[in-house]
């Protein structure tokens, strides 16, 4: 009987354990995917937003000014 | 001869172009940038949307945003002023609270495929709550950009990167060892 209840406790314990790891590195890749990822259809219409920005000439960048 | 590092057009760089934001004036070789024009080299363009948060990712870009802009010289950068980034961002309601965001396209791909398919990589900097993270987050995007700009294939690498950094996240859980942050 003990035995039983040791191996189920196991059993449990070994389940969670795992559900944790899983749960972590979802967590993780979600988090990293906020924070760095790559720019693709998901976000066409904030890139295109940028893009019309540059080329109706309302965003200009930076420069280095030539000294006459 | 050498040029002068100006600041922000008129219409642009209030956020990180304010008299007190910018770096003093310094004197550089001459390089690919002229009246604005990027030159014929450009792979990136990197814009940076900030719409003011009082926020450790925002005073850590501010101080490096001079370095950032030399180390980036080749690509032209373009800031969003805070009125712009907020207007952005009100266009854009699920990226409040994440600025400043730094995008960069990559003109490569999007010349090949415009925007529907890859197109660059951005980086949200605002997630990152710590100025020792922010800093931390904005050498390594520095570093990417760098050794990647001539990449043949620059989403694979981003994505075997994704990959690595999450396979190294699981290996330092696994091992019970000080979990990696990334701005918690």
């Amino acid at each position: 009987m003990l035995d039983r209840l040791g191996e189920a406790v196991s059993v449990v314990l070994g389940a969670l354990a795992i559900a944790y790891l899983v749960y972590e590195i979802d967590r993780r890749r979600r988090r990293l995917r906020d924070l760095f990822h790559v720019l693709d259809g998901a976000e066409a219409d904030i890139s295109a937003d940028l893009l019309n920005m540059v080329e109706s000439g309302e965003l200009k960048p930076f420069f280095r000014e030539i000294p006459a | 001869m050498t040029v002068r590092i100006a600041g922000a057009p008129a219409n642009s760089g209030e956020v990180l172009g304010s008299a007190a934001d910018q770096p003093p004036a310094e004197t550089l070789p001459a390089t690919t940038h002229r009246n604005g024009e990027s030159s014929s080299i450009s792979r990136f363009r990197i814009f940076i949307v900030d719409s003011g948060w009082n926020s450790a990712a925002r005073r850590v870009l501010h101080e490096n945003f001079a370095l950032i802009r030399d180390l980036q010289k080749d690509d032209p950068i373009y800031v969003l002023d805070r009125e712009k980034s907020v207007e952005f961002m009100r266009r854009h309601g699920s990226r409040i609270g994440r600025d400043p965001i730094i995008a960069v396209h990559d003109m490569q791909a999007l010349n090949k495929g415009g925007t529907t398919g890859f197109h660059g990589f951005r980086l949200s900097l605002g997630l990152l709550r710590t100025p020792q993270h922010a800093l931390m987050g904005l050498q390594a995007f520095a570093r990417f950009l760098v050794e990647h700009r001539h990449s043949a294939d620059l989403e694979a690498d981003i994505r075997a990167r994704l990959r690595r950094e999450g396979f190294s996240g699981a290996i330092e859980i696994a091992m019970h060892h000080e979990a990696r942050e990334i701005g918690e």
